[in-house]
């Protein structure tokens, strides 16, 4: 909503400047998204009224005039002027040498075709006013030459570019606004524009409502005699001040009352019309054309305008075409009606249309300003086109009544924590427009959708207060914060991974398949939700590699997706990872992070589509491999675990055993073989035929050679034991050490080798 | 050398085409290595192949057009053989490959000692800010991504017709199922399990149908608190945003909060922070205001009290919202967020 500072003063007294009317109100009302210069920002002195005394053609070019300009000085001015739409004796608007034009350009004496110009006769688009450059700005006779030209035209201006919240429809109006100021800053709030001109005949308007819910009000104003035309200077510049474009007389001061007061108008030429107009729900199929020149097939939900015959706009959003104030017209009907939003706000997105009219109702505009806003239309519509207003109709739908609500003092400073006092409490909403009697205050009709419950009118005196409000901590009797187990596990495995050398990513949730899939998805790589990570993290990794980045390692953590049968998917956290090298990459992270997580994982050889047929495993919670060529070229390793899983896995307290004090012995066994017993069946038989000496036992080395026989490997393990009798020997060992042999022999053939 | 001699043009007569395409395709089938495979491109592809031949010497369009097919499907077939020929030695070599995936990495072949890697910056502002709450005496909700309408909407009193429930602005799975679009849900779920003293921060993932452009990504992250107590204050809100802006962005930090309208709260307001940049004199992260938007925040709708079954007035509360990204890009001046999810180690590895 553009707020002109000129106009918004027309109806605010107040005490500030620009600044302070937006800090107030960007604090208490709306955001303010900034503050515009409009106009020239230069010094005003050299924007003066000329009276042409003598304008002939210039003597070297066709298409210019030499003028004798009287601006108010002791001599006359010399202007080279490009327009012919004045001769001599015109009241122009003048900028001498020295003046900046709103679009920074700084005037110099300089020669036209051999011609001294000492300055510049101003078109409007010049001086930021209107589009025309089609001439000049030709001033009332009645004005005296040198009469500082921004007493006659508004030369200077501010606009307020401010953003008002969805609750608050009252300030998409400049007098909202003003009334806003008014309360924000103690200044006083002028009566609405429009005064009722005399009516010149009482001709019936024929205005209806079918749906009162719809369409609450609907007020009808006739007019005869009407000569469209153009606006005047003021009112287009206000209009291009606040962002419309110029259209008619008649139709800029339906857009001009619009901004004025907030409630939309139409014009409609009434000899176009066949009968009268009522609000109604359109025909199933019924259609209108727009003045947007779109054919819109309505639906029985649409509220349309309509004669006796048709459809002849889609109300509140859009007019129709047939209709529309052209030229031509001579009589008018004005419509200023009060609309349903929810209604306007359905209407608006079945037809993707969106208009200030339909931005204004589908917020709520009070049904109370339509009268006003007729009233000031017919006056400026009277003004400026000459017309006779001939007839009124005012039809009220199913209006609401203002609610009144209690509003406890204490309760407002229990929620607020400041002490306000009441008769202060009750004067801030005095301010705003409500009411206060004896079972409470009443609400506005500008307010009434967004003000219904208490907490509401608490809420209007916290905005007035919001800087005294202290800055204090909650008194916390009981409560305390800690990361849940889950949580910490997770942070755990960041750091794990981190130390590893994996640098963590985040990737989309999405992928192109999957069961979950979205209904309209974002594209065709985003269509449904993600069961697993590692996929998401190929890309990524790929992408690296290839500018060239070294050590690429790359993790995440993140949900994943299942359906399960139920209205929601089972969402889980899983760990992935991805690394330049071979297997043994992927195996170290993994190892990493059991060891954290203090678990002791079981490894078996897997097979997955994806994963090198030799080299991929799974544990208990997930899988790890080399990633198979054709998935990603070149020799990658990635790893997924289901951290949940992991979580369930991981110990919830150390499982400390006591420490014998006395020394232990370790022994180095070899074993000879077969190729494909994995180690991890050999260290669970050593363990097993170990018995409760054995305190620690590791894998050392792996060998092949032509020594150990084809298809024969030799794997070496160190194994401590100790006691709490007493010190160990090697002798005390040795029946240990001989059931591992017999085990191993029995179980896998394994020949002791050292 | 090229041949230069010229053939007799009725030596076409004897390129029998559908019969020479069945003989090269059989050559193909046959072929059972890549260097058999060559063999028989030489013989059929080949520069004197009986094919090439006959193309360099055909004098009319039709039978051009025909001989051409062949020469395409006989490619087309060479290529498919050649593929699958690959395909099949690759898994041979890979089958010969196979290591016991049982023994330690260390065994397995050497682990690059590589660099230490870094968290992802988001990360890193999410901790600092689950640090700042758990400080303060708050526990951190994760939350579950995929939601109800009914917890991400009707709970937190969006009326039936307001835009965010447009499939135009929310992810839908299903009818009544959708990716949450903040964190509140949580929320709602932790007040329906518990009463309230509840003090807590819910973090992750949310979704909104957004184009991506420089300030827009369909998926982002934000952290929400809520504090629902006996006699909680607007005061008490001002006072814990003002304690964790400055844990953030500095002890000199000031606050000043905005009025503004959330369908959760009542009163709602929008807190700035002074900008650590320029100190509040104005500068390009600030938009020359002095002042940086973070986020929403207000008092606890009275109607969340009611939906999850209690009393209006037994407890007063409030929430707050903001961004994890917006928080890192202020903290590390990142302009374009986008940067999140490149995954651009020369970005990632910065953050240290």
């Amino acid at each position: 909503m553009k707020v002109p500072l000129s106009w918004l003063r027309e109806y605010v007294r107040v005490d500030a400047t620009t600044g302070q009317i937006a800090e107030a109100l960007s604090i208490g009302a709306a955001e303010v998204a900034g503050v515009a210069g409009l106009g020239v920002q230069g010094e005003l002195g050299f924007f003066r009224v000329g009276h042409v005394l003598e304008a002939a053609k210039h003597p070297d070019a066709d298409r210019l005039q030499l003028t004798s300009v009287d601006v108010g000085e002791d001599r006359l001015y010399s202007i080279v002027c490009g327009a012919w739409n004045f001769g001599a004796g015109a009241k122009v608007a003048v900028a001498l040498p020295g003046a900046t034009l709103p679009n920074g350009l700084v005037l110099e004496r300089r020669k036209l075709r051999g011609e001294m110009s000492e300055g510049m006769i101003l078109a409007e688009d010049e001086l930021d006013l209107g589009a025309d450059h089609s001439g000049i700005i030709v001033l009332d006779d009645g004005l005296e030459p040198g009469t500082p030209l921004a007493d006659v035209l508004p030369l200077v201006d501010e606009v307020l570019d401010l953003e008002p919240t969805g609750n608050r429809a009252d300030l998409f109006s400049v007098y909202g606004v003003a009334r806003e100021v008014a309360a924000l800053l103690g200044g006083e709030l002028l009566p609405m524009p429009g005064a009722e001109p005399a009516r010149d005949g009482d001709e019936a308007v024929g205005i209806g409502i079918e749906d009162p819910a719809a369409c609450l009000r609907f007020v009808g104003r006739l007019y005869r005699d009407v000569a469209i035309g153009e606006s005047p200077l003021w009112l287009r510049a206000r209009l291009r001040h606040c962002g419309v474009r110029s259209i008619s007389n008649v139709v800029d001061v339906t857009n001009y009352v619009m901004l004025a007061l907030g409630s939309p108008l139409h014009a409609y030429d009434h000899d176009l019309l066949r009968g009268g107009l009522v609000a109604r729900r359109a025909r199933k199929g019924e259609k209108v054309r727009t003045l947007d020149g779109v054919e819109r097939t309505l639906t029985i939900e649409d509220l349309v305008i309509a004669d006796d015959e048709r459809a002849v706009g889609l109300a509140g959003i859009m007019g129709g075409e047939e209709t529309e104030v052209s030229s031509t017209t001579k009589n008018v009907l004005l419509e200023a009606a009060n609309f349903e939003p929810v209604g306007i706000l359905r209407s608006s997105e079945r037809h993707s249309l969106r208009t200030e009219g339909s931005n204004r109702w589908e917020k709520g505009v009070d049904p109370y300003v339509a009268g006003q806003a007729a009233t000031y239309a017919t006056q400026l519509i009277v003004e400026l086109s000459g017309a006779r207003w001939v007839g009124a109709e005012d039809v009220e739908g199913e209006l609401p009544k203002p609610a009144v609500i209690r509003l406890r003092p204490e309760r407002a400073n229990d929620l607020i924590g400041l002490d306000v006092q009441a008769a202060e409490q009750a004067e801030i909403l005095g301010r705003l427009g409500f009411e206060e009697l004896r079972r409470g205050f009443r609400v506005p009709t500008w307010r009434a959708r967004d003000v219904t419950r208490e907490v509401d009118l608490i809420e209007e005196v916290a905005r007035f207060k919001l800087p005294e409000i202290p800055f204090t901590l909650p008194r916390r009797e009981a409560m305390f914060g800690r990361l849940s187990r889950e949580q910490r596990l997770r942070r755990q495995v960041e750091d794990v991974l981190v130390g590893a050398g994996y640098a963590e990513v985040y990737t989309s949730s999405f992928v192109a398949e999957g069961d979950l899939e979205l209904p309209e998805p974002l594209s065709a790589e985003a269509a449904a939700l993600r069961t697993d990570l590692y996929a998401s993290l190929l890309e990524p990794a790929r992408r690296n590699a290839d500018s060239g980045a070294s050590d690429v390692a790359l993790f995440e953590i993140a949900r994943t997706y299942r359906g399960v049968g139920a209205e929601l998917p089972e969402e889980r956290w899983h760990v992935a990872g991805i690394a330049d090298g071979d297997f043994a990459e992927a195996k170290w992270a993994v190892e990493q992070i059991y060891s954290a997580l203090g678990i002791e994982p079981g490894y078996e050889r897997t097979s997955e589509r994806f994963l090198h047929p030799g080299k991929a495993a799974r544990t208990a919670e997930g899988w790890l491999g080399e990633l198979h060529p054709v998935v990603l070229e070149g020799v990658w390793s990635a790893f997924e675990l289901d951290l949940d899983a992991l979580a369930e896995a991981a110990p919830q307290v150390v499982a400390f055993a006591e420490v014998s004090p006395y020394p232990g012995v370790r022994q180095d066994l070899a074993f000879v073989v077969d190729d494909n017993v994995p180690a991890a069946d050999v260290l669970a038989a050593i363990r097993e035929a170990a018995g409760g000496l054995l305190r620690e036992l590791e894998v050392f080395d792996e060998y092949r050679g032509e020594q150990i026989g084809e298809r024969k490997r030799s794997l070496a393990f160190r194994l401590s034991f100790g006691s709490f009798e007493g010190t160990l020997t090697d002798e005390d060992v040795a029946p240990v050490r001989a059931s591992i042999v017999d085990a191993l022999a029995t179980r896998f053939d394994a020949v002791l080798r050292a | 050398m090229p041949e230069k001699e010229e053939k007799p043009l009725d030596r076409l007569a004897a390129v029998d085409p559908e019969g020479l395409q069945q003989e090269a395709l059989a050559a193909v089938a046959a072929a059972s290595t890549p260097a058999e495979l060559d063999d028989a491109r030489v013989q059929y592809l080949g520069r004197r192949s009986a094919l090439k031949l006959a193309l360099r010497e055909v004098r009319d369009r039709e039978t051009g057009m025909t001989l051409n097919a062949v020469r395409e499907a006989v490619e087309g077939a060479f290529e498919a053989r050649e593929e699958e020929l690959r395909r099949a030695e690759l898994e041979e070599r890979l089958a010969s490959e196979r290591v016991d995936v049982t023994l330690p990495a260390r065994l397995l072949g050497s682990p690059q000692l590589r660099p230490r890697g870094t968290l992802h910056p988001s990360t890193l502002v999410r901790r600092e800010v689950e640090d700042i709450f758990l400080g303060l005496g708050y526990e951190i909700v994760d939350g579950r991504e995929v939601e109800t309408t009914r917890y991400n909407f009707d709970a937190l009193g969006f009326p039936d017709w307001h835009p965010s429930r447009s499939p135009r602005d929310t992810l839908y799975l299903g009818e009544q199922t959708l990716l949450r679009t903040e964190t509140s849900p949580a929320q709602i779920h932790k007040m329906e399990s518990q009463r309230p003293p509840i003090y807590m921060v819910s973090i992750g993932r949310v979704y909104r149908r957004d184009t991506i452009d420089a300030t827009h990504f369909p998926i982002f992250h934000q952290f929400e608190g809520l504090a629902i107590d006996k006699g909680i204050t607007m005061a008490d809100l001002k006072g814990t945003l003002l304690y964790v802006m400055r844990q953030l962005y500095g002890p000199d930090r000031e606050m000043q909060f905005r009025t503004h309208y959330f369908p959760f709260t009542e009163p709602s307001m929008e807190p700035d922070v002074s900008c650590f940049n320029c100190g509040g004199a104005g500068c390009a992260i600030c938009k020359h205001s002095g002042w940086i938007e973070m986020g929403g925040s207000g008092m606890v709708d009275p109607y969340l009290y009611e939906f999850v079954g209690w009393g209006p007035e037994e407890y007063t509360g409030f929430a707050f919202g903001m961004g994890v990204e917006r928080t890192a890009q202020l903290r590390y001046g990142i302009g374009d967020i986008r940067a999140f999810w490149d995954n651009d180690l020369r970005f990632l590895r910065q953050f240290r």
